[in-house]
Parts: structure tokens; C-alpha cells; sequence
């Protein structure tokens, strides 16, 4: 391995503020996966007393929580790893671990205290059209956090990017040198992931940037009204990315920590790059599904999100997805936490993206557009792929500083509650999704028949996914001591 | 169109997934070596597969996609005003403005099975999602109703009834509550 000298004190304080990162993550994601379960709640039809405001609200915070939860775990996740190669700079971790937090508190306020209530792509121009919901300073909370948090994001995404490029030249971390045959240095498979995703993070907050900018325009330049097609598509061009970069930094996990566990190593090869620079030019297009049912967006580029949704799937299904496979197969792996999670992840990856391919088939998606067929496939890729992904790295990362051996019985116990509580869940999405029940509905009416019943099936899954908590309690356990180590 | 052949197809794609993740997991149980040559063919035959697999669904279905044809010309024309949180439906212009909504505003408009019906569907203040529902509650057709745009989505109704019209894009407190009626009436009427 390529390890930059360890014998100083950088080692140590990686691990102290990953493990810091790692404690946001631990404790805002059961508060946010209790407000998806007071949602599905309230969807069930009981507490119909509950005014819709505070649904919507919850809806805001859920949304927009998990989203950034995950990228900052995940980012920090990475970074860490990526620490055995390159140096990402630990002041600029501290300070977008202060401006996170600080962000967290802005959006807290403004969803639980404003009760704003816009969804988590928070769509122009909602955000002004409260009809007395939510005041006036809620909004600016809104547009505050985004800002704190994108100028933290964007450093920290850049100076991943600055560490890499202190040992390798761009074209050495995209590995082109490994497709074009000439010499240069072996370049980890996490070096190009993290290349590919940092690129594409910083290409989805410029558009962040841009749509910041354009609103602050309209709102304190006194300017006219936007256009909306142009704000959707910069709105939905940097959520789609940020929520598949995030994935990608999962992955980024499976390929450094499984050859741990399987004993085999995954090298980057010809493959592996074609795979991950035709992912950075496709994801760039990708986000144009969400456009499909805008029928005044120019039709050739409906054509062309359905192409890019199509292709973007192949080099994850044959390289990541089948690698995994291969990696696995027959090597006496033993089905400790971490790699069980993993490699779990990567089956919720592969289950998760076959229900988004087909939802972004523009004649499918006329009957699944904002129906519950799309929590259903996110929740898939994302809660079933890319936060187990993350768990498992994270459980990897405790086992690994404290040594402390693993219950695995217990282990096996808490798995299979994700396995049939998290696809129970799922299952209720879907058949919601294929019976045209809509999303972001605080209370179905009388014709949506199915909405109630399927939702309060939903809760017994969501009760049983509550197993994760064994895994919350066990890995907070251990991070504490390593932190007092 | 249907949602039962791609929930079929999901739900089965879903199953073999989860078969091989499962096999392969069973065979860490006996160690052995890994042939490269066979698996790299493997994951050949996997991508030809794929694009193959791909190429089908592009085939079939981009040829259909919901967008207005300029060739074909409307018979009957529905005007679709949305706001905060209620639809306008009226053969005649409707709604300009939030001041002149409760003088022009229809909640019901009345079209003809076997007719191509053109909705101009657009917003008075945020996006809205403007979607037709059977009676038997299946979603027939949508789309988006956004500020400074008319969206046009065009439906022939085959079967007359009530169709109730949801709105599917959030936007704001009483989303879940905006509605409206496109009646439907046999065309001999």
C-alpha cells in the first residue's frame, strides 16, 4: 500500500475528526428517520387532528436532513480512507464540521420554529408563496443554511480535490494513463472515485451558486420574475448530483474496505476507469428525468435524459455491481458487520436503480411522476444502498480503532431486521407507487383509497427497521472510546 | 398506461437480484479460486445483455412519448389556470389573475369520449402538478403546470365518467386538498 508516513500526528487527528463527523451522523439520523416515521404516521390517518403545516414541515426537514447527512458522511467517510494516499487538509474538515452544524441549527429553525414547509428541492418560487404557513425569516433561514452549507461543501469537496492533486496530475486521478497506455503511477480505485465525485459536486454547487444568485437578484435587486424551466432544471441539475455523488461515495467505500474481507484485492484496471469517467460524463445528464412531465422543456432533451438515465445504469451494473460479485465469491469471506452491510448496500444499489431506470422511461413515468413509486425507488438506492454502505464503512472504521470483538450473533439478529423491515418499507412504496398514490400528501382523501392502508403497513416495517438502533448504540459505544483513547 | 407491467418487471428484476447476491453469498461457504477467464466472459455476455436489454425498452418506448404532435390537431381545447390550491377549467380563456379568479373560475369542465382533448395548463403563482385520474382511480395523464409556461397535454378519453384531477406537485398547505373535475361524456351526447 501507498501510505504517506504515519509516524506523525496527522493519522490521529484524522480519525478524531472523522470520528466527530461520524457522531453527527449517528445522531441526526434516527431523529430523521422518526420524522419519516411520524409522516407515514400521519399518512396512516392517525392523529388526523395534526394540521398540515407541521406535516409539511417534517417533510422539509426529512428531506433535506438525509440528504445532507449522508453527504457529509459519506464525504467524511471517504476522506478518511483516502487518507492513506493523499492529505485533505483537517482544518478545512473542523470548519465545515462548524458550518454543517451551524447550517443544522438554521434549517431546524426554520422547518420546526418557521414551520417551512417547501420540500426538500424547495421549488421556485414556493419558497415565497407561503400563504401566511411560514414568515418571512423562515425563508431567509432557508436560503441562509444553503449558503453556509454550500460554501462549506464546495471548500471541502475542493480541497479533496487539492490533496489529490498534491501526488497525482487530473489525468493520473481520472487514470487515463491506464486507457491510453502510457506510464504512470497505480492509482488506488478511491483516488478516481473521489476525483470523478469532487468534480461532480463542484459542478452541481456552481448551479447551487447560480440559483442563489438569481434569486437574490429577483428578491433584493427588485428584478423581475425568473424563469421557472431555467430554475428547475439548475434546482434539479444539482440535487440529482449531490444525491448520486453521495452514493458514489459509498461505493468509493465498497472498493477500498471489502478486499479487507475478502481477501482479494480490486485494483484499478482499463475497466475501472472507463467505468468511472463515463459515469462523470452521463451524471451530468441525468438529472434531465426529473424534467420529463415540464412538456415546454425542448423535447431532444427528454430524449436525451432517458438515453443518459439508460446508460449511466451499465458501468455500475458491469463493473461496480459484478466486481463486488466476483470479489465475494467463494472467498471464505466471514460475515462480520461491516462487510454484511456493504455488501447489502450494493445489492440495494443494484435493486434501487432498476426501479429508477424504469421510472426514467418517459412513457413510465407518466404514471409514476411524483407518485409514492419514487420515495420508493430512492429509499431504495439510497437507504438500502448508500447508507448501509456508509454504516458498514463506519462500523469497519469502530471495529478497527478499538479492536473490541464483534457480537456476531447479534450482528446477524440486527441484519436481518434491515433486510425485512427495510423491503418491507420498500414494498409499501412500490405497490403505493403502481396504485397511483401520490407523495407529499399530509392526509389521502377519500378516493385515494390505498394510500391509508398501505402507509399504516408501512409502519410495522419501519418498527422492525428499528433493529439499526442496536447497530446505533454498539457503534456510538465504540467511537466514544476510541475518542477517549 | 398500465403501471402492472413495470411493477412485474421490477418485482422480478428485484427477485433475481436478490438470488444471485444470495448465492454468491452462500458460495463463501467453500472456498475456492476464482476464474477470471470465465467471470470476465461472464460480465461480457452481462453487457451486451444490458445494452441489448436497453436498446428494446429505448425502441419501444421513445416512439410514444407523451408529448404534444404538432401534425395532429386538437378537437376540443381546455383551459387549465392553477393556483394556490385550486384548478380552473374552462373551455373559454379563465382566470388571467388572483382578482379576477372568482369571476371566471370553473372547477368542472365537460369533454367528449373519442376526442382529442388538449389541456393548456398553466399557473398563477407556483408549480403545480395538474393529473388526471380514472374513476376506478388510475392515474391517465399529467403534467406540469409552472409559472410563465403552458404546458399542453393532450388525452382522448375512452370511457365517460368522472375523472378526478389531483394536483402531484407540492406546493404549499393544502396541496393534498386541490382538486378538479373533468367530466367526460359519450360523444353521441
Amino acid at each position: 500500500m501507498n501510505d504517506v508516513a504515519a509516524t506523525d500526528t496527522y493519522p490521529a487527528q484524522m480519525t478524531r475528526v472523522t470520528l466527530y463527523w461520524v457522531a453527527v451522523g449517528l445522531v441526526l439520523f434516527p431523529v430523521l428517520a422518526i420524522l419519516g416515521l411520524v409522516m407515514r404516521t400521519l399518512q396512516a390517518g392517525f392523529f388526523a387532528a395534526t394540521p398540515p403545516e407541521w406535516f409539511y414541515a417534517v417533510m422539509t426537514l426529512h428531506g433535506l436532513g438525509m440528504v445532507g447527512v449522508w453527504f457529509v458522511a459519506g464525504l467524511a467517510a471517504m476522506s478518511f480512507l483516502l487518507a492513506r494516499y493523499v492529505r485533505p487538509s483537517l482544518t478545512v474538515s473542523w470548519i465545515a464540521l462548524g458550518m454543517t452544524a451551524l447550517g443544522v441549527v438554521m434549517l431546524v429553525a426554520a422547518t420546526l420554529v418557521g414551520k417551512l414547509g417547501v420540500g426538500w428541492y424547495f421549488l421556485y418560487p414556493l419558497p415565497f408563496f407561503s400563504e401566511g404557513t411560514w414568515p418571512d425569516w423562515a425563508t431567509a433561514a432557508l436560503f441562509g443554511a444553503l449558503a453556509v452549507l454550500g460554501v462549506a461543501w464546495t471548500v471541502w469537496s475542493g480541497d479533496v480535490l487539492r490533496a489529490i492533486a498534491g501526488r497525482y496530475r487530473l489525468s493520473e486521478a481520472l487514470g487515463w494513463h491506464y486507457l491510453s497506455g502510457r506510464d504512470g503511477p497505480d492509482v488506488p480505485p478511491i483516488v478516481i472515485i473521489a476525483t470523478v465525485s469532487c468534480i461532480g459536486v463542484l459542478a452541481g454547487l456552481v448551479a447551487a451558486v447560480v440559483i442563489l444568485l438569481l434569486i437574490g437578484w429577483e428578491v433584493l435587486g427588485g428584478g423581475t420574475a425568473n424563469d421557472a424551466l431555467l430554475i428547475k432544471n439548475l434546482t434539479f441539475y444539482f440535487g440529482h448530483m449531490l444525491v448520486n455523488i453521495t452514493m458514489y461515495f459509498g461505493v468509493a467505500l465498497v472498493y477500498e474496505i471489502m478486499p479487507a474481507y475478502t481477501g482479494r484485492p480490486w485494483k484499478t484496471n482499463t475497466l475501472v476507469v472507463l467505468s468511472w469517467n463515463t459515469v462523470l460524463a452521463l451524471v451530468m445528464f441525468a438529472y434531465l428525468h426529473h424534467l420529463y412531465m415540464d412538456f415546454a422543456q425542448p423535447r431532444w432533451l427528454q430524449v436525451l435524459g432517458q438515453l443518459s438515465s439508460y446508460l449511466v445504469s451499465v458501468p455500475a451494473a458491469v463493473v461496480t455491481i459484478f466486481s463486488t460479485l466476483v470479489l465475494t465469491y467463494r472467498s471464505q469471506m466471514g460475515w462480520s458487520l461491516a462487510p454484511t452491510l456493504l455488501y447489502l448496500g450494493v445489492m440495494g444499489w443494484a435493486i434501487g436503480g432498476v426501479a429508477a431506470v424504469i421510472d426514467s422511461t418517459i412513457t413510465v413515468n407518466q404514471a409514476f411522476h411524483n407518485t409514492l413509486w419514487v420515495p420508493a425507488h430512492f429509499h431504495t438506492y439510497y437507504l438500502m444502498g448508500v447508507v448501509l454502505m456508509i454504516l458498514g464503512g463506519v462500523y469497519h472504521l469502530a471495529v478497527a480503532l478499538t479492536s473490541e470483538a464483534e457480537n456476531v450473533k447479534r450482528s446477524r439478529v440486527m441484519a436481518a431486521h434491515l433486510v425485512v423491515g427495510g423491503y418491507g418499507l420498500m414494498l409499501s412504496f412500490y405497490l403505493a407507487g403502481a396504485d397511483a398514490v401520490p407523495r407529499r400528501f399530509a392526509a389521502y382523501p377519500m378516493e385515494v383509497a390505498n394510500g391509508p392502508l398501505l402507509a399504516g403497513i408501512s409502519l410495522v416495517f419501519i418498527i422492525l427497521f428499528g433493529g439499526l438502533g442496536l447497530y446505533l448504540w454498539d457503534t456510538g459505544r465504540l467511537c466514544v472510546r476510541a475518542l477517549r483513547a | 398506461m398500465t403501471t402492472t407491467v413495470p411493477l412485474l418487471l421490477f418485482l422480478l428484476s428485484a427477485a433475481i437480484i436478490a438470488t444471485v447476491f444470495a448465492v454468491v453469498a452462500r458460495s463463501t461457504a467453500r472456498a475456492g479460486e476464482v476464474d477470471y477467464a470465465r467471470a470476465n466472459h461472464l460480465r461480457k455476455v452481462f453487457f451486451v445483455s444490458l445494452l441489448v436489454i436497453l436498446a428494446i425498452f429505448l425502441g419501444l418506448t421513445l416512439p410514444r412519448l407523451p408529448y404534444p404532435a404538432e401534425a395532429a390537431v386538437p378537437e376540443q381545447i381546455v383551459n387549465v389556470v392553477s393556483r394556490q390550491f385550486a384548478f380552473s377549467l374552462t373551455e373559454g380563456p379563465g382566470p388571467d389573475s388572483i382578482e379576477t379568479w372568482e369571476r371566471d373560475f370553473s372547477p368542472l369542465a365537460e369533454v367528449r369520449t373519442g376526442t382529442l382533448v388538449e389541456f393548456r395548463v398553466r399557473t398563477l403563482d407556483v408549480n403545480h402538478a395538474f393529473a388526471i385520474y380514472t374513476p376506478d382511480g388510475r392515474l391517465l395523464a399529467q403534467t406540469q403546470a409552472m409559472p410563465g409556461y403552458v404546458n399542453r397535454l393532450r388525452v382522448v378519453f375512452d370511457e365517460p365518467g368522472t375523472y378526478n384531477v389531483m394536483c402531484l406537485e407540492y406546493c404549499g398547505l393544502s396541496h393534498h386538498a386541490m382538486r378538479g373535475v373533468v367530466e367526460v361524456v359519450e360523444e353521441a351526447q
